[in-house]
């Protein structure tokens, strides 16, 4: 446990390219935003909605194949196991996944107050998520963090195991499956029933029921791999 | 006292290549060693499986008593500075150095910032962009200030100028004299270390062909010149190693057990005996053992017919 807080601890060093890099950019789309639609005048009809806060989760997915790929050989230099590294890394992932979906939970919070900064921009609420509950509504900021997270930690913890080939792999399975549902449900005529199913799941369930339940396998398979990795 | 290291068999295949073919030996405490080879001799390999960075093929390994891999016990009291080692892209020399201190339990913050001074250190440079010797230099900080009871350092001085590698030397020198622990210096550099080193670990293809002591070494090789019949007549008490001829003169690198009977014979033979440097003994081991029936530990003995 102590070596985990120190992984944890260690990989926050220079915390200000870990912390700076998502909110900067984060900031500079909701800025570019802000300008557009402002410059655009407003109309009371008209809500704008932006992707822009996909910026920051992409960012943190960028951030979360990194901390493998590079943090793991410096980690495992330092004679830090890879349990160790493992749940250090976890730590400081969830951490921040915790602490950033507080602050846009209260940056969608100000934006609702403010009629969406004073032009109606809708940039930190979440179109879908159609409920009010509090903790779903935060959950929705926290969990997709998550599954980001560890998809990113499982696609870098292959390519750390099993190099290139394994990537080439993994992509190779990944399309087999994808493309080999497709043929199988466009021939069994099920797309309209699959379809249907989506728009039955609530907002809730498809933000975070579902990518709870995806996070939590990647998490374990990650651990598995990890454990005969080398740097 | 039990050993720090004790390694058995072990053995480290890629694919064909054997990078380790069935070492075994074992390292005492507070001593320094050198672990001596040609590039490519399995002397990286060596010692990243001795820290569990990479799986064995076969063999043991214990070190303090137990096995390394994911054993928090064993591995904080380890420091192993790696020549290939890698650091975020994001981080500062004064980052890394924080880190090293969060994970070392020994480490001394006061010595760290010394040797950063001594070796002149950038501390606000981004770790990208230090050159070679500067990157060794910081894994020379690292490996000193973390004050591990076991240390290696895996060519720690690539790129290092001169006056940082003297540096380097007295600096590991007064330290291991301050606080006595266990070093693996492994290295190309040999006459330069050669009055570091307490006991040599020679491999070669990855067959461990020496484990001796520095000193035993010394007196155990020499180059023996004179007339051809002379120095023939000396070498056959012993095992040449490597012969220069030179018209009706012969200079040959014996070795052997050359006490004072030894040499009193040499003189009246009227062979001139040199001993041999470390650096010298080495090459000479180490070209002249490509004979197939070489067996780990005691391939020297199989010289001879590698030679003629």
């Amino acid at each position: 446990m102590n070596r985990t807080l120190t992984v944890a601890r260690m990989q926050f060093v220079a915390w200000r390219s870990v912390v700076g890099w998502p909110w900067a950019i984060l900031l500079l789309s909701f800025a570019i935003n802000l300008a557009l639609f402002s410059a655009m005048g407003e109309k009371d009809d008209f809500e704008p909605t932006t992707g822009g806060l996909m910026s920051i989760y992409v960012v943190m997915f960028v951030a979360s194949i990194s901390a493998i790929t590079m943090d793991f050989p410096f980690a495992i230099g330092l004679g830090v196991s890879r349990r160790s590294f493992y749940l250090g890394n976890v730590l400081h992932f969830v951490g921040q996944a915790i602490v950033y979906a507080a602050v846009l939970y209260l940056l969608a919070v100000i934006e609702q107050a403010t009629d969406g900064w004073g032009v109606n921009l809708r940039f930190f609420g979440i179109p879908f998520l159609l409920v009010e509950h509090p903790v779903l509504r935060y959950l929705g900021f926290a969990i997709p963090f998550l599954l980001l997270g560890f998809v990113g930690i499982a696609i870098a913890v292959v390519f750390k195991r099993w190099g290139m080939n394994g990537m080439l792999t993994l992509s190779a399975v990944a399309l087999v499956a994808v493309g080999g549902s497709a043929v199988l449900v466009t021939w069994q005529g099920w797309w309209s029933a699959i379809g249907g199913w989506f728009a039955d799941q609530p907002g809730a369930a498809l933000l975070v029921g579902w990518p709870a339940l995806l996070t939590l396998p990647l998490a374990v398979v990650s651990y598995l791999i990890i454990r005969r990795a080398t740097p | 006292m039990s050993p720090v290291v004790t390694v058995t068999d072990l053995t480290k295949r890629y694919g064909d290549v054997t990078a380790l073919d069935r070492v075994s030996f074992t390292l005492a405490e507070n001593r320094i060693y050198g672990l001596l080879g040609r590039n490519g001799a399995g002397k990286t390999t060596l010692m990243q499986l001795l820290t569990a960075q990479i799986f064995a093929t076969s063999g043991e390994i214990t070190v303090f008593g137990e096995h390394p891999y994911e054993n928090e016990r064993v591995l904080s009291r380890i420091s192993f500075i790696k020549e290939s080692q890698t650091y975020p892209s994001n981080l500062r020399v004064k980052h890394a150095l924080r880190a090293a201190a969060l994970v070392y339990p020994n480490w001394d913050e006061e010595y760290a910032q010394q040797l950063v001074e001594d070796l002149r250190l950038p501390l606000q440079r981004n770790v990208r962009k230090l050159s070679r010797g500067m990157l060794s230099a910081l894994g020379i900080v690292i490996g000193l200030a973390a004050r591990t009871p076991l240390t290696f350092f895996d060519e720690p001085y690539l790129g290092l100028d001169a006056v940082a590698r003297q540096i380097f030397y007295d600096r590991l020198l007064a330290d291991f004299t301050e606080q006595p622990r266990t070093i693996v210096l492994s290295t190309h550099l040999i006459d330069e270390v050669s009055d570091l080193i307490e006991h040599v670990l020679l491999i070669d293809q990855g067959r461990l062909l020496l484990d001796s002591e520095t000193d035993a070494l010394r007196g155990q090789v020499v180059t023996a010149s004179g007339p051809v019949a002379a120095v023939d007549e000396f070498v056959r008490n012993g095992t040449e190693l490597h012969r220069v001829r030179l018209g009706g003169t012969a200079r040959a690198t014996v070795r052997g057990d050359f006490g004072a009977a030894e040499h009193e014979r040499a003189r009246a033979l009227g062979v001139d005996l040199v001993a041999s440097s470390l650096q010298d003994i080495v090459v000479r081991l180490t070209t002249s053992s490509n004979g197939p029936a070489a067996d780990a530990g005691s391939a020297v003995a199989a010289d001879k017919e590698a030679v003629r």
